[in-house]
C-alpha cells in the first residue's frame, strides 16, 4: 500500500511536471487576460509620475513573428537614459527580449522588435517600459498569430 | 567580461530557468516517452544524444540567424517543417502511451515478447525499438524544431549578436554558441524528468502506469492540434 502511495506521488509530481505545467501557465495568462491596450487601433496613454506615456507599435494589426516598430512618447520630465521595453507573456517565461529605444526628439523614442509566436496559441503579451532613475509601466495587449 | 560573454552568461541561466518550466511541458512529454523505452541505467547516454541532436539544430539555426540577421524570413521558412514536427512529436507520444498502457504491444517497452502483425503494429514495433544509442541523435536533431517561444527569443539574440560582427564566420559563431549555452541550460531540467520517469520500479505499477499512459495519450493529442492549429 505504502509502495503504491509511494508510486502514485511519483506520477502525480511527474505529470505536473511535464502535463500540466503549460495549461496551468495558459490558465495563469488567462486569469491575467484583461488587456489594457488596444494596439491594434491606434496608441495607448498610461501616467507615471506626472509623466504620460504614450505606446505604440507598427504596422497594424501587429502580427507575431515580423519586425516591429515600437515607439513612446514621453509627456513631461524626461529620463536621463533611453527608456527600453522588455516583451513578455503574463505568467509564462519567454527569455529575455528587450526592444532598445533610441531618441528621436520632442520626447519620442522608437525601436525595433519582435514579439514571437507561442505554440501555446496563448495570445496577450506584455510590453514593460522602462524610464531609467523613474520606473516602470506595463501595456498588456493581444496580438495576431 | 565583454557584453557578447554577458549575453552568453544570460541565456545559459534563461535556458537553466526556462527548462524547469517551459521546457518541461513542452520537450518533457518526448524525454519520457524516450525515457519510458530504456532500462533504468542506461537512460543518461542516449538521452545526451538526444540532447546533443537537439543543441545541434539550435547552433545551426543560430548560426544562419547569426550571419542573416533575418529572423522573421528564416523561421518563416521553416513554419511548415516545425508544424509537421510538432504533429510528429504528438504522434510519437500518442505511439508510446499506447504502448505503455498496453493497448499496443510494443516490444521492448515491455518486454520481448512482441509478435507484430499488420502494418501499423509494425510500425510500432520498429518504433519501440529505437534502443540503438545513435538513434537518439537525429531524433534530438529534428525535434530541435520544434517550435517554442524562448527559443525564437534565443533566436533573435543570435541575430541581433550577428550584427556586431562584419566577418561572417565569427557573426555565425557568435549566434550559434548563443543557441547552444541556452540549449545547454535547459538540459538538466529535462535530464531529471527522464530520470523520474525511468525508475524501474515505478515502471511496474500497472494501475498507475494505466492512468499516466491516458494523461501522455491525452497530451500527444493535445500536441497534434497545437500542430494542425500551428
Amino acid at each position: 500500500m505504502l509502495h503504491w502511495l509511494k508510486s502514485l506521488c511519483i506520477w502525480i509530481l511527474l505529470y505536473s511536471l511535464t502535463m500540466f505545467i503549460v495549461p496551468l501557465q495558459a490558465a495563469e495568462i488567462g486569469r491575467s487576460a484583461a488587456t489594457n491596450c488596444d494596439v491594434h487601433h491606434g496608441s495607448c496613454i498610461q501616467t507615471l509620475s506626472n509623466i504620460q506615456v504614450t505606446f505604440e507599435i507598427n504596422p497594424k494589426p501587429v502580427k507575431a513573428m515580423m519586425e516591429l516598430n515600437f515607439k513612446i512618447t514621453l509627456k513631461g520630465k524626461q529620463p536621463e537614459a533611453s527608456p527600453y521595453i522588455d516583451l513578455g507573456m503574463p505568467g509564462m517565461e519567454m527569455g529575455p527580449n528587450r526592444v532598445s529605444l533610441q531618441p528621436m526628439g520632442k520626447g519620442t523614442y522608437q525601436g525595433t522588435g519582435i514579439i514571437v509566436r507561442c505554440p501555446s496559441g496563448k495570445k496577450i503579451w506584455i510590453a514593460k517600459i522602462t524610464l531609467p532613475d523613474i520606473g516602470k509601466v506595463e501595456f498588456i495587449f493581444d496580438v495576431i498569430y | 567580461m565583454s557584453s557578447i560573454e554577458t549575453l552568453y552568461v544570460i541565456f545559459f541561466i534563461t535556458g537553466f530557468t526556462v527548462g524547469f518550466g517551459h521546457c518541461i511541458g513542452m520537450c518533457g512529454p518526448i524525454v519520457v516517452s524516450m525515457s519510458l523505452n530504456l532500462g533504468e541505467k542506461r537512460i543518461l547516454i542516449p538521452n545526451l544524444f538526444y540532447h546533443a541532436g537537439r543543441i545541434t539544430t539550435y547552433g545551426v539555426l543560430g548560426g544562419i540567424l547569426g550571419v542573416t540577421g533575418a529572423f522573421a524570413r528564416v523561421t518563416a521558412g521553416i513554419a511548415n517543417l516545425q508544424k509537421g514536427v510538432l504533429i510528429f512529436a504528438g504522434l510519437v507520444i500518442v505511439i508510446m502511451g499506447l504502448g505503455m498502457g498496453g493497448w499496443v504491444y510494443m516490444g521492448k517497452v515491455f518486454g520481448d515478447d512482441y509478435r507484430s502483425t499488420g502494418i501499423i503494429t509494425r510500425g510500432f514495433s520498429k518504433l519501440s525499438k529505437v534502443q540503438s544509442t545513435s538513434a537518439y541523435l537525429p531524433l534530438g536533431l529534428l525535434l530541435g524544431l520544434l517550435p517554442c517561444g524562448p527559443v525564437y527569443t534565443t533566436l533573435i539574440a543570435s541575430a541581433r549578436v550577428g550584427m556586431e560582427f562584419q566577418n561572417t564566420f565569427k557573426a555565425a559563431l557568435a549566434g550559434a554558441g548563443l543557441m547552444v549555452v541556452f540549449g545547454i541550460g535547459t538540459i538538466p531540467a529535462l535530464l531529471l524528468v527522464a530520470r523520474l520517469a525511468s525508475m524501474e520500479w515505478l515502471r511496474y505499477r500497472e494501475g498507475i502506469y494505466k492512468i499516466g499512459s491516458m494523461l501522455m495519450i491525452a497530451l500527444g493529442i493535445y500536441f497534434i492540434i497545437k500542430g494542425i492549429q500551428y
